[in-house]
């Protein structure tokens, strides 16, 4: 005698057929795996900029930049500064060696080059 | 902490060599001396009979200044009596006259024979760059500080 027909048995014989694997599947996971772990691994900016500070050599070589930046701003404010000075000394010299000077005369000599 | 150090170290070298390199603030006699060892490239030895030469020469041409101030003032007094009263007391315009041309020329004999006797100290060079810069002053005073 037969069991009555069940209407999951059509259901359950088609789960059974496995469908066919792609090819290089097991290449493929293992990629995926790889990539995964990589970026896990793989430090953020913060971390490698720290990293890099902890090296002596980098460390030392920022201290020196940081110097000569400073020297670099304080030559540029310098150089100003000597010629705004310039004209300024030149007129007070002119001045000082001629009393009868006036001071257009003044200003054009302490303005040349 | 790095970071920190390095800002320090940069602050304090920009800091420390602007202070040092920095020029004369003042208008002093020391400062023009300096601008012109600068300007001109003295040697110690020039510089130090040029620095004698100016201080030599300073005060009478300081004395000098302020009595044209004066006699600036003295004749816009003149003049200020002129336009209002339609007056000028003649003979006593003719003694300020004198004054004023007494002063002028004690000023340039004073300053001839500064940028003479300084002159004397430089090189050719020197005296060409120094004379440049009086130049204009020469020709804006239509006068010659050099016989």
């Amino acid at each position: 005698m037969h069991p009555p027909s069940d209407p999951l048995d059509p259901l359950l014989d088609r789960w059974r057929e496995t469908p066919e694997l792609p090819p290089h599947l097991a290449a493929e996971v293992w990629r995926r795996i790889a990539v995964v772990e990589s970026r896990a691994e793989r430090p953020g900016l913060f971390a490698r900029i720290e990293a890099a500070f902890t090296r002596p050599s980098f460390a030392v070589a920022f201290v020196a930049a940081c110097m000569l930046l400073g020297l670099f701003l304080a030559e540029v404010r310098l150089s100003r500064l000597h010629a705004e000075r310039g004209v300024q000394i030149a007129q007070s010299y002119l001045r000082l060696i001629d009393p009868l000077i006036d001071e257009t005369a003044v200003n054009v000599a302490a303005h040349r080059p | 902490m790095i970071i920190l150090l390095g800002i320090a170290a940069g602050v304090l070298s920009h800091v420390g060599w602007f202070m040092s390199q920095r020029p004369c603030g003042a208008n002093n006699l020391d400062c023009q001396l300096e601008w012109m060892k600068t300007e001109l490239k003295l040697s110690d030895e020039q510089f130090a009979r040029i620095k004698t030469i100016h201080e030599k020469s300073s005060p009478r041409l300081l004395a000098l200044a302020a009595q044209v101030v004066r006699m600036r003032d003295e004749y816009d007094a003149f003049e200020r009596e002129r336009t209002t009263s339609g007056q000028v007391d003649f003979l006593e315009f003719a003694h300020f006259v004198e004054q004023r041309r007494a002063v002028d020329r004690e000023c340039l004999t004073s300053t001839q024979q500064l940028v003479a006797d300084a002159t004397r100290v430089m090189t050719a060079q020197q005296r060409a760059r120094y004379l440049g810069l009086l130049g204009p002053v020469l020709q804006g005073t239509g006068r010659s500080l050099l016989n």
